[in-house]
């Protein structure tokens, strides 16, 4: 089964694509360590990221937005599948099965950037040391040049060049995860991972850093894949949106599309629960029951048919396919073209 | 005095720590109606949260109350009236009858609001113990009671669990039926929703708003997310470094806002079903470090209104606007407020 997801109509071919991935985490029991199941964090995800564009993904706790992020990047080895990194010079490379000279050319055009400004830059390193470190393990800049390059790339994330002899703490969240963005720059990467970077940030400072994260997008070319839990956030960011669940994309469609007219259940949910900011709308939410389920032990058929308001026998034994319900849209859904769900604005 | 469950005035809880003093709420007032909702917003390190444990008197040292009043309408012996919570010492045997009792609090995380050595069922029991004088097996059967009115399934078995067999919605619901166990007049939230996934919070939520009607109860609900304070809230204070900058009904606080920093912050957030694409609107630089805030109104250097001369000089008054709207800002009014840290009258 091949997937073409053609959500946004391109000329450009994918700089990434991710078919059937699969990351599986055994689950062991007793002395002798005997594999009684598997937690499917990664449950045969496909997806793809064009140049310049920024693929949101949205999901709630558990559903297997990092893990997927991290078996892009290798920093897990998927089970199974396969990430092609349509490279500039190697051509395309499976990320999942290059060889180490190739994974680390790779690597350099792949960035991330994660949530907690505050755990992720080392204390004891000068913000020189912080950006100048992936240009001298790569052997790119070191003394003087590197310096130069790390005040350029300060600049282009908006922080004064003559901060960089100062330590990670004299910097505020919003500043810090600025320092974070540059490091991820710092190697020209055309994509950047970035899982959710403005969670743990003030409204006022989150506002800042989206403008700067789409500045930085039109200005260098860079691919995102965006990760975030907040609905509001990744609809503003994103041109196609992505909706996990339990390890599975349930929906993918240009961000329009999604929010306006979804085609699964569960992502009519999900915008149907977002408190709007606006005192006047009719507070109607869909009831959905329950929580998500347990991933090591995820409901039979469609993971989420015991929380669905329009769940029918079918979907307790058969799981529904990912397929193409409009053009561009894709949806995992027995009932996808019967249902007339609600966008975002509906509720 | 009209009817009013809880009233702040000019309330101060500084701490006084080694590297100099933080006013983390420096003179506060608002009210609370009874079976109303007051929603606090700010970003922060605004005091919102020291506002709310000030109610209940938690503020641990360095921190300290160090004026203002908390006027709180009590029934003792069928009579109503009104006491001064902060008259109360800290540790004292009335506080301690109106915590947990009268005015309930629930927190951001439940998992650290619960004990994880003792089950569901001892934690509720206790908080039912403690203030009311029945047996341990009544109040076990009171628990599962409440564990029903939280929509909790299976509150009998439900009991014996220990507090990481149960997921981050269910520990909420477990500290709210926690809550509700004195029948409180008034619920403080600090952030109920913040650690909640989007559609567990929709739930969350949804079942606040019915408990309050069924118990009657007015809540403080402490939130930095403009959307959970359109559903929830019917009046509103935006605090920004201490201070309450605008106070208005939820209506008007969307639809005109008069404070530069609300307007601002109100504009700074993506709005969920309205997509473009130019950039959003930001505030400029950052929220000042407490130790250092800035003369005269605490917001003039992030501000696109400065007027120079005027509003780096002293703090503007509270001015009244129309109905219950407050402001305070110099775009309202020329009035500066004299207060007793050297700012000119």
């Amino acid at each position: 089964m091949e997937i073409q997801l053609n959500a946004v109509p391109h000329a450009d071919r994918p700089l990434l694509e991710i078919l059937h991935l699969k990351k599986h985490y055994p689950v062991t029991r007793g002395l002798l360590k005997r594999t009684v199941g598997y937690v499917k964090a990664v449950d045969d995800v496909s997806l793809t990221i064009y140049p310049g564009q920024t693929l949101g993904l949205v999901g709630e706790s558990g559903s297997g937005k990092t893990t997927l992020a991290h078996s892009v990047m290798r920093g897990i080895t998927p089970t199974a599948g396969s990430v092609i990194f349509h490279d500039d010079h190697l051509g395309p490379v499976d990320v999942a099965s290059a060889d180490p000279a190739a994974l680390r050319h790779v690597r350099r055009n792949m960035q991330m950037v994660f949530q907690d400004p505050f755990s992720s830059l080392n204390p004891r390193m000068t913000v020189l040391d912080i950006i100048a470190e992936p240009l001298q393990v790569n052997q790119i800049a070191k003394g003087k040049a590197a310096q130069e390059r790390v005040a350029e790339l300060l600049q282009l994330v908006g922080l004064r060049p003559e901060y960089m002899r100062r330590f990670p703490h004299a910097f505020s969240g919003g500043q810090r995860q600025r320092i974070v963005v540059a490091r991820a720059l710092a190697l020209n990467p055309r994509l950047v991972l970035l899982d959710e970077p403005t969670s743990a940030l003030d409204v006022s400072i989150q506002a800042q850093t989206l403008n700067l994260l789409k500045d930085l997008q039109s200005r260098l070319n860079l691919s995102y894949l965006f990760i975030s839990h907040d609905l509001g956030v990744v609809e503003h960011v994103s041109d196609t949106v992505a909706v996990m669940y339990v390890g599975r994309v349930v929906e993918v469609a240009p961000t329009r599309k999604l929010y306006q007219q979804p085609k699964h259940p569960y992502t009519e949910a999900l915008l149907s629960s977002i408190p709007k900011p606006d005192p006047t709308r009719k507070k109607r939410r869909i009831a959905i029951a329950g929580e998500i389920p347990n991933p090591a032990n995820p409901p039979p058929g469609c993971h989420f048919h015991p929380r669905c308001p329009y769940a029918q026998p079918i979907c307790a034994h058969e799981a529904p396919p990912l397929r193409e319900v409009t053009p561009g849209q894709f949806a995992a859904c027995h009932f996808s073209d019967e249902l007339n769900l609600k966008g975002v604005n509906d509720f | 005095m009209t009817n009013m469950l809880l009233q702040i005035k000019d309330l101060r809880t500084h701490f006084f720590t080694e590297s100099g003093v933080v006013r983390a709420v420096d003179g506060v007032s608002f009210d609370i109606a009874p079976g109303k909702t007051l929603g606090v917003v700010g970003e922060s390190g605004c005091g919102k949260s020291v506002t709310g444990y000030s109610i209940l008197q938690l503020i641990n040292p360095p921190g300290r109350i160090v004026g203002g009043q908390i006027l709180f309408e009590r029934e003792k012996n069928g009579r109503k009236e009104v006491v001064d919570l902060l008259k109360y010492g800290a540790r004292s045997e009335d506080i301690r009858q109106i915590r947990g009792n009268e005015i309930a609090m629930i927190f951001q995380e439940p998992m650290t609001s619960l004990d994880p050595l003792f089950t569901v069922g001892d934690q509720l029991a206790e908080a039912i113990l403690v203030h009311q004088k029945v047996s341990k097996r009544s109040a076990l059967d009171r628990a599962t009671e409440l564990l029903d009115k939280v929509r909790l399934p299976q509150a009998r078995e439900l009991l014996n669990k220990y507090p990481h067999q149960l997921s981050g919605g269910m520990r909420q619901r477990v500290m709210i039926a926690m809550a509700l166990s004195g029948q409180p007049k008034l619920l403080i939230a600090d952030e109920p929703t913040t650690a909640l996934d989007v559609t567990t919070e929709g739930q969350i939520l949804d079942l606040m708003q019915s408990l309050q009607e069924e118990f009657g109860m007015a809540m403080l609900f402490i939130t930095h997310d403009l959307g959970v304070i359109a559903e929830m809230a019917e009046e509103v204070v935006v605090m920004y470094l201490g201070r309450v900058v605008e106070k208005t009904d939820v209506r008007t606080l969307f639809d005109a806002p008069k404070h530069p920093y609300t307007r601002a912050l109100l504009e700074s957030i993506p709005k969920v079903g309205h997509k473009h694409d130019g950039p959003l609107q930001t505030i400029e630089g950052m929220v000042p470090s407490p130790f250092n805030i800035p003369q005269g109104c605490p917001f003039h250097p992030r501000c696109a209104r400065f007027m120079p001369g005027i509003c780096d000089e002293a703090v503007p008054a509270e001015t009244p606007l129309e109905r219950s709207h407050t402001v305070r800002c110099y775009l309202y009014s020329e009035q500066a407020e004299g207060d007793r840290y050297g700012n000119p009258a």
